[in-house]
């Protein structure tokens, strides 16, 4: 049995760092209250403890995911794990605990209390780039294609497979604004790198603007004047995603 | 004329074509070409009207032999004329793709000429596209009724997904509306696509190689409201179509009145959204249900129920089939539940082996209780055993109908609220009170 702690884990926000946290739990069969990224964090009533990231323990940790949990299990916890909101790392430690007693039948417990929030926050990451895919843009840069996003969760990895295949031949690069974090394909070879500063898309050229108008004209004309519908629009367009999207931009 | 305005012109007398789906082709990038289609489909942006777009929807070109009353591009329709060049469309079609702005490209046409010409234009167009661009991504041409069955096969060994457009739902009403199309010559490329299929899965499983027809299937497109058809024999024509020509899909669009003629709705008739929007449940119900057109509507109700869904409306007629065991039903007899889809009846059949499920279980799960509440039972809950009909009238009705939540008058709201508000009843009130007369009506049948 564990018990609830009136602890809160701090951890430096990368994977290993997570599985180091459940190492931790495990160890002291203790639930802390919270685990959060220690960057940003602001102290409060609750003893907080920072736990160092031991690329040992990590590693102990990671294996038994593979060998007692299974492919379904170790793809649904990495893929909520790029989960950007707040309390993943609970419900993935409250899911780790409840699925080593199952093994490799505990991602199908659907209905359960523990497996529930954790497909919930997959589908979240999953759903976030299956949209991004359609809604980001490219723009033309001397034959570099340059796309900015603000999603909410850490898309890039899944949007890496999908341009990188649609594009083959072409150079473009990928900036998650939200994340720091850039995707750059060049010479056939794909790489991330991490954002400084701010990041602006410089203004464009003669041709590129041409394509662009061309492409809105296009957008506005499609739309049938008898069967408006803006709020159908919102729902299957999010309003956040306006901001990057060439032919929306003008009306946030 | 500058290419901007082409597009605009040419993609205005495109919109009015329903499908803009990418879905149905899953095919990997390769080195040295361009593009991908992966099998869900993808929407890059939707319209203020709602409506995804996904591919780059134009016509090759508007300048038609023919003249159907109920279309814009009819001959006699005054309206400024253009033509794409296979050059300029290909062009095009792989600038906007490279922004990823489309999924790939809706190739239709009016009649330039004669059908045959018309598609041999487009398929000089296509050509350019996949052979000399080297794209690999989706694209969905449109059949010219009529052009020669050579023709047909070469569009598509070019095209994911082929279309013919079936245009209205009877004989009588094409012969009056569409006097140079006739039903032989929109259902011959139809029987001829499907039948080139069926022979392209075998040359498939022979060699793998064998280049591919259409492989993402071929759907069409009917008009809803501009001839007196029923629903039912609407619903029974689309079932007659997916099992005939193994259609992938049948879109229905509203009817929109584009022209003042005796024998169409009179201009500014608002569109029957809500019908169509009905159409579209029925057919999903055909599609992903197990359902029957002969179940979903027959001889003593001919049209659909325009304050209830389909499925919730065969769900009241059948009461006596209900409560369902969710622990133990089959994966058919559970997507008749109100409130069970596909998704969640799947998912319902997974967890169940680990373990008897309960009401809080089907929540997670993604059960709309709300509706199923009425029409199951699971551990620790024996189903309702005599509900409040009232209840159950009010959980089963749909909000649209009724302009729930909404100030304004929304396009979907049944006509009985429409009339009301046009008297100049606030539609709020409207709704509210056409919604106490259906409970009761509702209650009362049951």
């Amino acid at each position: 049995m564990y018990r609830q702690a009136d602890v809160v884990y701090l951890y430096d926000s990368s994977w290993q760092g997570f599985l180091c946290c459940v190492f931790e739990a495990f160890f002291r069969r203790e639930e802390p209250f919270v685990i959060c990224p220690a960057r940003g964090f602001s102290p409060t009533l609750y003893e907080s403890r920072f736990i160092d990231t031991d690329p040992e323990k990590a590693d102990r940790v990671d294996r038994s995911i593979d060998e007692k949990l299974g492919p379904r299990a170790r793809e649904l916890v990495s893929l909520a794990f790029l989960n950007g909101s707040e309390g993943k790392e609970l419900a993935l430690l409250r899911f780790l605990r409840f699925a080593y007693p199952r093994g490799r039948r505990a991602p199908w417990f659907l209905g359960s209390e523990a497996v529930a929030p954790v497909l919930a926050l997959e589908k979240a990451v999953t759903g976030e780039a299956h949209l991004l895919k359609g809604f980001l843009r490219f723009q033309e840069y001397d034959g570099l294609l340059a796309a900015r996003i603000t999603p909410k969760h850490y898309v890039l990895p899944l949007l890496r497979g999908h341009f990188c295949s649609r594009f083959p031949e072409e150079n473009f690069l990928i900036c998650d604004v939200t994340h720091r974090a850039v995707l750059l394909y060049r010479d056939h070879a794909a790489s991330y790198l991490e954002l400084e500063g701010e990041f602006q898309l410089p203004p464009v050229g003669e041709e590129e603007a041409r394509l662009q108008r061309a492409w809105k004209r296009f957008y506005e004309t499609l739309t049938i004047q008898a069967r408006e519908n803006p709020r159908c629009r919102m729902t299957h367009c999010p309003k956040r995603y306006w901001e990057n999207m060439t032919e929306l931009q003008h009306l946030v | 004329m500058e290419l901007e305005e082409k597009l605009a012109i040419l993609a205005d007398s495109a919109k009015y074509d329903v499908a803009c789906t990418s879905s149905g082709s899953d095919r990997g990038g390769q080195a040295g070409s361009i593009g991908n289609c992966q099998a869900p489909g993808c929407c890059h942006t939707f319209t203020a009207d709602g409506r995804c777009v996904s591919l780059l929807k134009v016509l090759y070109t508007n300048i038609c032999a023919y003249d159907c009353r109920y279309c814009v591009n009819r001959r006699s329709n005054d309206l400024p004329r253009a033509a794409f060049t296979p050059r300029e469309l290909a062009d095009l079609t792989i600038q906007f793709y490279r922004r990823n702005y489309i999924e790939g490209l809706f190739l239709s046409s009016a009649v330039l000429v004669s059908p045959d010409y018309t598609m041999e234009q487009m398929i000089s167009a296509l050509t350019l596209l996949r052979e000399e661009y080297r794209f690999r991504g989706y694209i969905h041409a449109k059949a010219i009724p009529g052009s020669s069955p050579e023709l047909v096969r070469r569009l598509g060994l070019l095209a994911d997904r082929l279309s013919v457009n079936i245009e209205l739902p009877s004989e009588a009403s094409l012969g009056l509306l569409a006097p140079d199309k006739s039903r032989a010559a929109i259902l011959r490329p139809m029987g001829q696509i499907a039948a080139s299929a069926t022979q392209n899965r075998q040359e498939l499983a022979l060699y793998r190689h064998a280049p591919r027809f259409a492989p993402a299937g071929q759907s069409t497109q009917m008009i809803v409201g501009a001839t007196p058809e029923s629903d039912r024999q609407i619903l029974h024509l689309t079932q007659g179509l997916y099992r005939k020509y193994s259609l992938k899909r049948v879109f229905f669009s509203a009817y929109i009145p584009v022209v003042e003629d005796s024998r169409l709705p009179a201009l500014y008739t608002p569109p029957p959204l809500l019908r169509e929007h009905r159409l579209y449940q029925a057919d999903w119900m055909l599609r992903y249900y197990h359902f029957s057109a002969e179940e979903i509507l027959d001889e003593d109700c001919p049209n659909f129920d325009p304050y209830m869904d389909p499925k919730c409306h065969w769900a009241l007629r059948h009461f006596d089939r209900f409560p369902v065991d969710v622990n133990r039903a089959g994966e058919e007899e559970l997507l008749r539940v109100p409130g069970i889809g596909p998704r969640s009846a799947r998912r319902i059949l997974i967890a169940r082996k680990n373990g008897a499920l309960g009401l809080p279980e089907l929540k997670r799960i993604g059960v709309v209780l709300k509706r199923a509440q009425y029409f199951l039972c699971c551990r620790g809950y024996s189903g309702s055993r005599s509900p409040r009909r009232e209840l159950v009238a009010r959980a089963l009705l749909d909000p649209e109908a009724f302009n729930e939540g909404c100030e304004q008058l929304s396009l979907f709201s049944a006509p009985q609220v429409q009339q009301l508000a046009g008297q100049g009843v606030a539609p709020r009130l409207a709704g509210l009170q056409v919604k106490e007369e259906a409970v009761k009506c509702i209650a009362r049948q049951m």
